[in-house]
C-alpha cells in the first residue's frame, strides 16, 4: 500500500484548489463515498491484521489532517464571499436621511408647562374656570366696583348687561376661596381677553394667576417664593425689582421687574431705556376680598400674583411681535 | 402725569439728577415712563432783536430783517407777519441744526441772502404753534443762547399715577412724594390777593340744593379784565403738561389745576343770568349745549351749574357754551368746588367724556385745596389779564371730618415681615402727612388727610409704610405654610396625554382666537336648528370676524390651513385643544373642552426612495384609534349627517353610545369657502365625554406562554356588508380568536377581502385540529352572511 502516493495525491490536490467550487469537487474526490481515502481504507481489507492496523492509523490520521486543511480552506473561501457580498451592498451614506415627523408644543403651552412645573414644585395645585364670567366675579368680587376708576385699567368684551368676557384669570381666587376654607395654594392658568389689537396686545391672550392662603403669611413671603419663581424660569443670576403698584384687590401691591434680558441693565428699545421688564403683578390679598368670600382677615393673609404668558414666552425665545403666536405659519411653529 | 422738572423744583429743593429721582420715585410706586429731554437741539439758536424791517424788493409776501444778535447785525428773510421793530425773537444762525434734516446755512431767498431763520414756536419744538414767530419775553438777554433762557430747557417725567392716587395728579401732588423721598415738606405757591372794593355779595349769589352731592363750593370774581395771550412761562408749562393754551383766563384755570390738582371753571360773568348761581340734580331728562358745541343729554342724578334761569355747566365735567369765556369777556366768576366723585364718575361714564376736570374729580380732590386754589387763580388772573378783583367770595362748607384709623406696630411687622423701628415706622407716616394723634401700649391712631380718599383701612397705611420703607428693604423669606397634598388635576392628565400623543405622532399644535364669525358657520353650512347656531354674541366686538364666541374649532384651524397653503407649505398636521362656547340664552353659556385635528397634503413632499402619498380618510381614522387607544377607548363610526363633511368618507364618533364628534373629509364647498384647494380630513372630538368615558388605569395583561396559530382567508363582500360586520362575526367564534385583522382589500366588481386571524391559547398549545375545526366554522358562518362569498 503506497501511502506516499496518497499524501501526494492530497498534496497536490490541495494545491490546486483555487475556488470554492474546486474545493467542493476537490474534496468529493478525497472524502466522497467513492473517494480516495474510502479506496485506500477499503484496501485494507487485504492486508493482515498488523499491517492493517499500521496502516489504518497512518490513513485515518493522514485524512483528518486532510480534513482539517480543507475545513481551513473552506472558512478562507467563505470569508472571501462575505466581503465581496459587503462590497456589492454598498450604499451611499450621504444620502438623506428620512427624519420622523413629529410635531411641536405651542411655544405658549410650552411656557405654561414650565409655569406650571415650577409652582407644582411648590406645592401649588392647578385649577381652571370659566372664559364667560360674571361681572360679580370679575370686577365686584375683586374689590372693582362700578364706576370704579380701576375699570378703566381694562378694556372689556361684553356678552350680555351682567356677563363679560374674563380680563384676566383673578375671578378664580374667589371661585377657589369660595369653594374651600384656607389653607389655599393654588395656580390657574387660562385664556383671557380685551379689546385691544396691536404689536403688543391681541384680544386674546393667556396668564397665570396664584393664590396662597393660610395663617400668618407675609408680604415678605411673596416675594421669597416669586424670587424663586424668577430665578428658576430666568435663571439664577437674573436680577429681581419688586416696586410698588395699584391693584384693586390686593394690597400692598408689587410689580416685579426682571432685568433687561437684551441689554442686561444697560437700557434698550425692549426696556424703553429703563434696563427693567415688568413681569409679574402681585400683592397681599385684599382684606376686603377675604371678608367677602368669608376669611377672616385677622386669621389669615396670603398672597396673589398674575402673570402674562405671552409676555414670558416671548422674553424667552426672543419673539419680538405678540402676533406671531396666532398667525401658526409652520416655519414659526416649527421653531419650538 | 406729565411733570416738568424745572417746575417740581419750585416745591422742593431738589438737587439730585433727574434720571435719578425718576428712579426714585419708581421705587414709590409712581413708575416714571419716560424722562424726556425738551428738545436740547437749540445748539446755534440766539436771542436777538429786530432792528428793522423792510420789504423783500422782489417778493410782496416776505420781509427783510435786521437782527441784532448782541456780537453783529444779520439779515434775514423772513415771512411772518407778527413781528416789529424791538421784539425779542429767536434766530437760528448759520451752522444751527433744528431737526435732523433742518439744517440752517446761508441761501438766497428770492435774489437776496438771508443769513439765519427767526423761529415760530413749532420750529422750535416747544408747541404746535406756527402761527407766527415766536416772540420771547423782554427780559431774554439779547445775543444769550436761547437754550439757557428760563424755563427752555427742561425735563420732563411722564408718570403713571395710580389710579388710587388722585392727589397726585398735579405738581405740587407730585412734589409731595418728592418731599417725601428727600425728608423736606413741599411749599405752596406765596402771593399776595389784592381785593378790589366792590363786595361779590352784591355780584352774586350761591345756592347749594344737594350739599352731598357738593359739600365744597367756593365763588370769587374778578372784573374789567383783557382776554390776552397768556406769557410764555405759562404756556410753556401748560405745553410741557400736554395741554394746548388758549387764552389768558382758561389757561389760568388750567395752569391751576396742572399745579394744584384743582380744576377751576371760569364762567364770563356778564352771561350769567340772574346774578345767581345755584348747584343742583337734574330731576328728569334735559338737553344742553356743552362749550365743545355739541348737545348732551342730561339725566337724572346729574349735577348742574345753573344761573338764574338755567344750566350754564354741567358740573365738574364740561362748561356750556352759553356761559363760556371769549375775547370779549370782562368779568369772570370763577368755580372751585369739590363735587362728589361717585356723581362725576357716573355722569362722565355716561356721556363718554373724560376731561382734564373730571378725571379728577372723580378720583377725589382736596378739599382742604379748594379755597387756595380759586384765590390763586384770582390772583394769576389779575396779574396777567389785569382788571379788578371783587372783594371776598361766595362759599358753602360741609365741614369734612379726617379718618382717624387705629394700628398696631406688630401688626404692620406681622403683614410684612420686618422688623421695623416704631420710630422708623412714625416717621415714614409723618413724611406723607399721616400724623399719630394717640399712642397706647404699640397702638397707634392715625389721622389722615382729606386729600387720601384712598386711604380707609389699616392695611392701607400698612402699603404706605411698607412702600415708604421700601420694597427693597424687605427680605425675600418662604412662606410656613400647611403641608397639604397637590390636588392631581385629571383634565391636567387627559390633556397632557394627548398632547403628548398627537405631537409624536406629527401634528403641531394651534391656539387660536376663541372668536369666530357668524360667516363660518354659513362656511360650515350649519342650519338654523343646530345648537352650535346658539352662539355667544359678543356686544362690543373688535370687528365682525371677532364677533362670536367659536362654537367650532374647525373654522379656525382651516384659515391657518389657508394661511400656510398661500405661503407656499402644503402639507400639514395641526391639532387644538380648546372652548368652544353654547349659549344658554342668557347667563353664563356652556364651555366644552374641544379637541380638533387635521391632515391635509402628505406626509412629506418627497423623499428619494419612495413615492410620498396624499393623506386619505384611513390616516386621519388611524390617528384616531390610536388616540383612543391611549385612554382604553372603543369607539364606532355612524354615518354622519354633519353638513360640512363628505358624507361617503365621514363618520359620526359614537364612544358607549354618546356621540363624541365626528371625523371625515371636508366637503370641497365649505373648503373653497376659506380658498383651499386641497383635501382635508379632520376630526373634532368633545374632550369632556373623552374624559367622562376614558381610563387612565394601566392593568397588566399576561404574555401568552403558548404559540399562536395564524389563518388567513379572502372573502368577497359586497359594499353594503362592511368589514366590520366580516370581523365582529370571526370574533364571536370562539375566544381563542384573539384579533382579527385587515391585509388585503381590492375591488374589481366586487370586493375582495383577506383577513388574517391569530388564533391564541393561554392554556396551551393549539392542535391544528382544534384551528382547523374553527376554521371551517368560520368559512361557514361568513358564507352565510348575505353578500359575502369565499374566494377560492
Amino acid at each position: 500500500m503506497n501511502i506516499e502516493e496518497l499524501h501526494n495525491r492530497v498534496e497536490s490536490g490541495i494545491a490546486s484548489v483555487k475556488t470554492i467550487e474546486d474545493l467542493k469537487g476537490f474534496k468529493l474526490v478525497l472524502l466522497g463515498r467513492k473517494g480516495l481515502f474510502a479506496e485506500y481504507l477499503d484496501g485494507l481489507k487485504s492486508l493482515n491484521k498488523e499491517e492493517r492496523k499500521d496502516f489504518g492509523r497512518e490513513i485515518n490520521s493522514l485524512k483528518s489532517e486532510t480534513e482539517g486543511r480543507l475545513k481551513g480552506l473552506e472558512d478562507h473561501f467563505a470569508e472571501e464571499e462575505r466581503k465581496r457580498e459587503q462590497e456589492r451592498s454598498w450604499i451611499d451614506i450621504t444620502m438623506p436621511g428620512k427624519i420622523p415627523l413629529t410635531g411641536r408644543k405651542h411655544p405658549i403651552t410650552q411656557t405654561f408647562d414650565e409655569i406650571i412645573r415650577i409652582f407644582s414644585s411648590l406645592g401649588f395645585s392647578v385649577a381652571e374656570g370659566p372664559e364667560v364670567e360674571t361681572e360679580h366675579y370679575n370686577f365686584e368680587a375683586l374689590n372693582i366696583p362700578k364706576d370704579h376708576p380701576a375699570r378703566d385699567m381694562q378694556d372689556t368684551f361684553y356678552i350680555e348687561p351682567g356677563i363679560v368676557l374674563r380680563t384676566h384669570t383673578s375671578p378664580m381666587q374667589i371661585r377657589v376661596m369660595e369653594s374651600q376654607l384656607p389653607p389655599v395654594r393654588v395656580i390657574v392658568p387660562g385664556a383671557v381677553y380685551r379689546c385691544d389689537h396691536d404689536v403688543s396686545h391681541t384680544p386674546m391672550f393667556h396668564q397665570v394667576e396664584g393664590l396662597l392662603v393660610d395663617k400668618g403669611v407675609r408680604f415678605s413671603d411673596l416675594k421669597g417664593i416669586l424670587t424663586v419663581f424668577i430665578h428658576e424660569m430666568f435663571g439664577p443670576d437674573t436680577p429681581v425689582r419688586f416696586r410698588p403698584s395699584y391693584f384693586p384687590f390686593t394690597e400692598p401691591s408689587a410689580e416685579i421687574d426682571i432685568g433687561c434680558v437684551i441689554c442686561a441693565g444697560d437700557g434698550c428699545r425692549l426696556c424703553k431705556e429703563t434696563g427693567w421688564l415688568e413681569i409679574l403683578g402681585s400683592g397681599m390679598v385684599h382684606p376686603q376680598v377675604l371678608r367677602g368670600v368669608g376669611y377672616d382677615p385677622e386669621e389669615v393673609s396670603g398672597f396673589a400674583f398674575g402673570m402674562g404668558v405671552e409676555r414670558i414666552a416671548m422674553l424667552r425665545f426672543g419673539i419680538d411681535d405678540i402676533r406671531q403666536f396666532y398667525y401658526h405659519d409652520t416655519r414659526f411653529l416649527s421653531q419650538f | 402725569m406729565r411733570i416738568p422738572f424745572e417746575w417740581l423744583k419750585e416745591f422742593v429743593v431738589i438737587e439730585m439728577e433727574p434720571h435719578e429721582l425718576a428712579a426714585r420715585l419708581t421705587m414709590r410706586g409712581f413708575e416714571v415712563e419716560s424722562v424726556e429731554e425738551v428738545e436740547s437741539a437749540f445748539d446755534g439758536v440766539v436771542v436777538g432783536t429786530i432792528a428793522e424791517i423792510e420789504k423783500h424788493p422782489k417778493a410782496d409776501k416776505l420781509s427783510l430783517c435786521k437782527v441784532d444778535i448782541g456780537r453783529e447785525i444779520l439779515s434775514i428773510v423772513c415771512g411772518a407777519k407778527n413781528i416789529s421793530p424791538g421784539d425779542r425773537v429767536p434766530v437760528a444762525t448759520v451752522g444751527a441744526r433744528l431737526s435732523e434734516n433742518f439744517l440752517i446755512e446761508k441761501r438766497p431767498v428770492r435774489g437776496i441772502d438771508s443769513f439765519g431763520m427767526l423761529c415760530s414756536e413749532k420750529e422750535l419744538g416747544l408747541s404746535n404753534d406756527h402761527s407766527g414767530i415766536f416772540i420771547l419775553p423782554e427780559d431774554f438777554v439779547i445775543g444769550s443762547m436761547l437754550a439757557h433762557a428760563p424755563g427752555i430747557r427742561d425735563v420732563v417725567f411722564d408718570i403713571s399715577v395710580p389710579p388710587n392716587r388722585g392727589d397726585c395728579l398735579s405738581v405740587y401732588g407730585v412734589a409731595r412724594e418728592v418731599a417725601s423721598i428727600l425728608k423736606q415738606k413741599a411749599k405752596l405757591p406765596i402771593f399776595r390777593l389784592d381785593d378790589g372794593q366792590e363786595n361779590i355779595k352784591d355780584y352774586l349769589s350761591l345756592e347749594i340744593h344737594h350739599i352731598g352731592a357738593c359739600p365744597r363750593y367756593v365763588l370769587r370774581m374778578i372784573k374789567d379784565i383783557s382776554i390776552v395771550s397768556s406769557p410764555f412761562w405759562m404756556r410753556n408749562r401748560i405745553m410741557k403738561c400736554g395741554m394746548r393754551p388758549i387764552n389768558s383766563v382758561v389757561d389760568v384755570t388750567n395752569y391751576v389745576m396742572l399745579e394744584l390738582g384743582q380744576p377751576l371753571h371760569s364762567f364770563d360773568y356778564e352771561r350769567l343770568r340772574g346774578k345767581r348761581i345755584e348747584v343742583r340734580l337734574t330731576e328728569g331728562n334735559d338737553r344742553f349745549r356743552t362749550l365743545d358745541g355739541q348737545d348732551r343729554d342730561l339725566d337724572k342724578g346729574d349735577i348742574l351749574i345753573c344761573d338764574g334761569e338755567g344750566p350754564v355747566a354741567i358740573a365738574g365735567i364740561m362748561g356750556g357754551e352759553n356761559s363760556e369765556i371769549s375775547v370779549h369777556t370782562k368779568a369772570v366768576a370763577l368755580e372751585s368746588a369739590f363735587f362728589n366723585p361717585l356723581f362725576i364718575r357716573k355722569t362722565a361714564r355716561r356721556l363718554g367724556i373724560r376731561s382734564e376736570a373730571s378725571l379728577r374729580f372723580e378720583k377725589g380732590i382736596d378739599v382742604d385745596n379748594v379755597d387756595f386754589a380759586a384765590e390763586r387763580a384770582i390772583f394769576l388772573m389779575n396779574a396777567i389779564s389785569g382788571g379788578t378783583v371783587i372783594k371776598g367770595k361766595q362759599e358753602i362748607h360741609e365741614r369734612a371730618e379726617k379718618k382717624t384709623i387705629s394700628v398696631s406696630f406688630a401688626r404692620i411687622n406681622e403683614v410684612i415681615g420686618t422688623p421695623i423701628e416704631q420710630q422708623e415706622v412714625v416717621e415714614a407716616l409723618r413724611s406723607i402727612d399721616i400724623f399719630v394723634i394717640a399712642a397706647l401700649e404699640g397702638n397707634i391712631s392715625l389721622s389722615i388727610p382729606l386729600f387720601r380718599h384712598d386711604i380707609v383701612e389699616y392695611m392701607d397705611v400698612i402699603e404706605e409704610v411698607t412702600r415708604i420703607y421700601g420694597f427693597d428693604h424687605i427680605p425675600p423669606t418662604m412662606p410656613v405654610v400647611t403641608v397639604q397634598p397637590q390636588k392631581k388635576g385629571l383634565k391636567d392628565i387627559f390633556t397632557r396625554k394627548t398632547k403628548d400623543y398627537l405631537i409624536s405622532a406629527g401634528f403641531s399644535e394651534l391656539i387660536n382666537f376663541s372668536f369666530s364669525s357668524l360667516k363660518d358657520n354659513e362656511n360650515f353650512l350649519i342650519p338654523p336648528s343646530d345648537e352650535r347656531t346658539s352662539c355667544v354674541t359678543i356686544m362690543n366686538p373688535l370687528s365682525k370676524d371677532y364677533g362670536i364666541m367659536r362654537t367650532m374649532v374647525a373654522p379656525g384651524i382651516l384659515k391657518n390651513v389657508a394661511y400656510n397653503i398661500n405661503r407656499g407649505s402644503k402639507n400639514m398636521r395641526f391639532f387644538e385643544m380648546g372652548k368652544v362656547f353654547i349659549s344658554n340664552g342668557h347667563g353664563l353659556p356652556e364651555e366644552y373642552p374641544t379637541l380638533c385635528f387635521i391632515m391635509t397634503g402628505k406626509e412629506r413632499e418627497y423623499f428619494w426612495r419612495e413615492k410620498a402619498t396624499d393623506y386619505d380618510f384611513f390616516d386621519i381614522k388611524g390617528v384616531l384609534e390610536g388616540l383612543m387607544g391611549q385612554f382604553g377607548l372603543d369607539f364606532t363610526l355612524m354615518r354622519s349627517e354633519e353638513p360640512f363633511l363628505n358624507r361617503s368618507r365621514a363618520g359620526d364618533i359614537l364612544v358607549g353610545g354618546v356621540k363624541a364628534g365626528w371625523i371625515g373629509e371636508l366637503k370641497d364647498e365649505v373648503l373653497e369657502a376659506y380658498e383651499i384647494e386641497q383635501k382635508c380630513y379632520c376630526t373634532e372630538l368633545r374632550f369632556d365625554i373623552i374624559m367622562a368615558k376614558g381610563n387612565l388605569k394601566v392593568q397588566f395583561q399576561q404574555i401568552p406562554r403558548y404559540p399562536q396559530a395564524v389563518r388567513d382567508f379572502s372573502f368577497y363582500a359586497d359594499d353594503a356588508v362592511p368589514v366590520s360586520t366580516l370581523i365582529e362575526e370571526i370574533k364571536m367564534v370562539s375566544p381563542l380568536i384573539q384579533h382579527v385583522g385587515v391585509f388585503d382589500m381590492f375591488k374589481k366588481e366586487t370586493r375582495s377581502i383577506a383577513l388574517r386571524v391569530i388564533f391564541q391559547s393561554f392554556e396551551d398549545t393549539l392542535k391544528d385540529e382544534t384551528v382547523n375545526g374553527l376554521q371551517e366554522i368560520i368559512i361557514t358562518k361568513l358564507a352565510n352572511i348575505k353578500g359575502v362569498t369565499l374566494r377560492t
